[in-house]
């Protein structure tokens, strides 16, 4: 068994693999935590297709991946901040519009270029052992930022989520606050982007968070354990796509092994969770 | 715009427009049902989840309409349970179940050869290889989704606005509701080969959301979302014929940018005709309500 965990990892593309996937493991988890509090999971699929278009645009024209998804990423949060602001419409339409089109420009934009289906499936699944040196500080930097960020705001933040009219009654400004989550969960999208593609961050950043909610009941141990978690799937999905790949000639997506390990965590989690509760771990009712 | 109509002389262009303008048609009728109960999320969810399905069908060799079904409907079964655990609420339970069933999707059409290309056709669709059979499929499709949706038309309204008086009717609430997402679910895949799994949500929530804003009445509002539907798919058809762009990504550029048009315009409910009518700040709603939750 450990064999098959640590033996692929001799190569140094899967170690480089490996550091990113545990990074983004760790930071998607750190943040989902409050994206599940607040019940952002929506907001987060459409952050991680309107950065589509971003990605696009800074591959034509031949700059920084990470740049072009920092833009429109950036738009996006302000963007949703404002939205719904129109009630005929509802936020949730809004939204939907709003993410449906930003990938419809993303998806244009490619289909101009030769090469289409390929580049396609890469910004949409990622290749995260094509990860290099400089990725791994990009991502290394973006994951400092964010979690400062959430590190300091913590108490505001956690407020918010649970106290929304305390939160404003006390002088926080809620928009402001909403505004630097959405820009917080933008950042995880972009720093994920290569590695496992813009549709699958969405996984990466909700199952472990809402695994570890079913397990735990303060935030603090939540967000330790939902880390714990997205960092655990990240290596036991990496290892499991180069197993059945090398050994079995049965090419699996790495991106997509790590999503599907994180589910069947998930699942796991929810089957324990009940006995946990009778067992008298958890005390708070919801 | 002569120009444009002149793409559609042959025989794909014609097929692909009749595809375009059926599906644009049933997309905008069932799309009004879906904001009055404000299942946009779930839509979305279910564009992703029907994924998989398509995929083992392929694989299987049987067909598309029934392989993506059938998983969409394990998946709407999935999400009613996992929501209603007390501590998973619905947005994370759609989140985990939208995002494994697309990641299973992929793992199991990468483990196929010739990957990206069958993946970026299921995604984003591809009108233009439309064939005879799918023009049938779509007509029966949207006929029976039609036709069920005038039956229950009443008992469908009333639900979303008022379940509880349904229910206290005797009507057999969770039938009807079952009822409704697996129409949802029919016209997703319907759309599949016109505009993909990903964009399909986009004709279906757009043309109704801009049409709610020019209409009062359900019915005039369906009217208006169909035509829309109708004219994002043909419009957006033309104009990726024309510059050679993806037409499932067009058609709805098409519809988004109706819908922008619709958001500032729109006599009662449009930005700048409340700008003028209102108080800043003040709400200045009359009309139909929109269904509480």
């Amino acid at each position: 068994m450990t064999e098959v965990l640590l033996e692929p990892f001799r190569l140094p593309y899967m170690q480089r693999a490996l550091l990113e996937v545990l990074l983004l493991g760790a930071l998607a988890g750190v943040v989902g935590v409050f994206v599940v509090l607040r019940r952002l999971a929506f907001v987060s699929d459409a952050l991680t297709h309107t950065i589509f278009p971003g990605v696009v645009i800074a591959h034509l024209l031949d700059r920084s991946l990470l740049l072009g998804a920092l833009a429109f990423g950036v738009l996006t949060a302000v963007l949703l901040t404002g939205i719904g602001a129109n009630r005929r419409v509802g936020a949730d339409a809004a939204l939907a519009i709003l993410l449906t089109s930003f990938f419809s420009v993303g998806v244009v934009l490619v289909s101009r270029t030769r090469t289409y289906t390929a580049d396609l499936t890469v910004f949409l699944f990622g290749r995260v052992l094509a990860v290099d040196r400089a990725d791994l500080l990009q991502t290394l930097a973006l994951a400092l930022v964010v979690l400062g960020t959430l590190w300091a705001l913590r108490k505001e933040l956690v407020l918010r989520a649970f106290d929304p009219e305390g939160a404003a009654a006390m002088g926080y400004r809620t928009a402001a606050l909403d505004l630097v989550l959405n820009l917080l969960i933008a950042l995880v999208v972009v720093a994920a982007v290569k590695a496992v593609g813009t549709v699958l961050v969405v996984a990466l950043i909700i199952v472990p968070a809402a695994a570890a909610r079913l397990l735990a009941d303060r935030v603090a141990t939540t967000t330790a354990l939902a880390c714990a978690l997205g960092a655990l799937g990240g290596w036991l999905g990496l290892a499991a796509s180069y197993e059945v790949s090398v050994d079995h000639g049965i090419r699996l997506a790495s991106g997509a092994t790590i999503v599907v390990v994180l589910v069947a965590l998930f699942g796991l989690a929810a089957a324990a969770a009940p006995l946990r509760r009778r067992v008298g771990g958890g005390g708070v009712p919801r | 715009m002569s120009e444009l109509l002149g793409t559609f002389s042959d025989g794909f262009a014609r097929r692909s427009l009749l595809e375009a303008v059926m599906v644009g048609g049933l997309c905008g009728v069932v799309g009004v049902h879906v904001l009055l109960r404000r299942l946009p999320f779930f839509t979305m969810a279910l564009g992703h989840a029907t994924f998989p399905g398509v995929v083992l069908a392929a694989l299987l060799g049987v067909n598309l309409f029934l392989g993506a079904t059938l998983f969409g409907a394990v998946v709407v079964l999935v999400v009613a349970l996992l929501g209603a655990r007390e501590r998973v609420d619905e947005t994370s339970a759609i989140g985990v179940t939208l995002s494994g069933a697309f990641a299973l999707g992929v793992l199991l059409l990468s483990a196929q050869a010739g990957f990206s290309r069958d993946l970026a056709a299921f995604l984003v669709g591809s009108i233009v290889t439309v064939q005879h059979g799918d023009l049938v499929t779509t007509a029966v499709a949207g006929a029976a989704v039609l036709g069920v949706l005038a039956v229950l038309h009443k008992e469908l309204v009333f639900g979303a606005f008022d379940r509880g008086g349904l229910a206290a009717l005797g009507y057999p609430v969770l039938a009807l509701d079952v009822t409704l997402l697996l129409l949802v679910e029919v016209t997703l895949v319907t759309s599949i080969p016109a505009v993909g799994t990903i964009l399909a949500v986009a004709l279906i929530v757009a043309p109704a959301a801009a049409a709610r804003l020019w209409t009062e009445r359900l019915g005039a509002t369906m009217a208006v979302a169909a035509a829309i539907g109708v004219a994002s798919g043909v419009v957006g058809l033309a104009i990726s014929q024309h510059w050679r762009v993806a037409a499932g990504a067009a058609i709805v550029l098409v519809a988004a940018t109706l819908f922008t048009v619709s958001l500032l315009v729109a006599p009662r409910h449009g930005l700048l005709a409340r700008r003028r009518v209102s108080r800043p700040g003040a709400p200045a709603r009359v009309g139909v309500p929109t269904a509480g939750r």
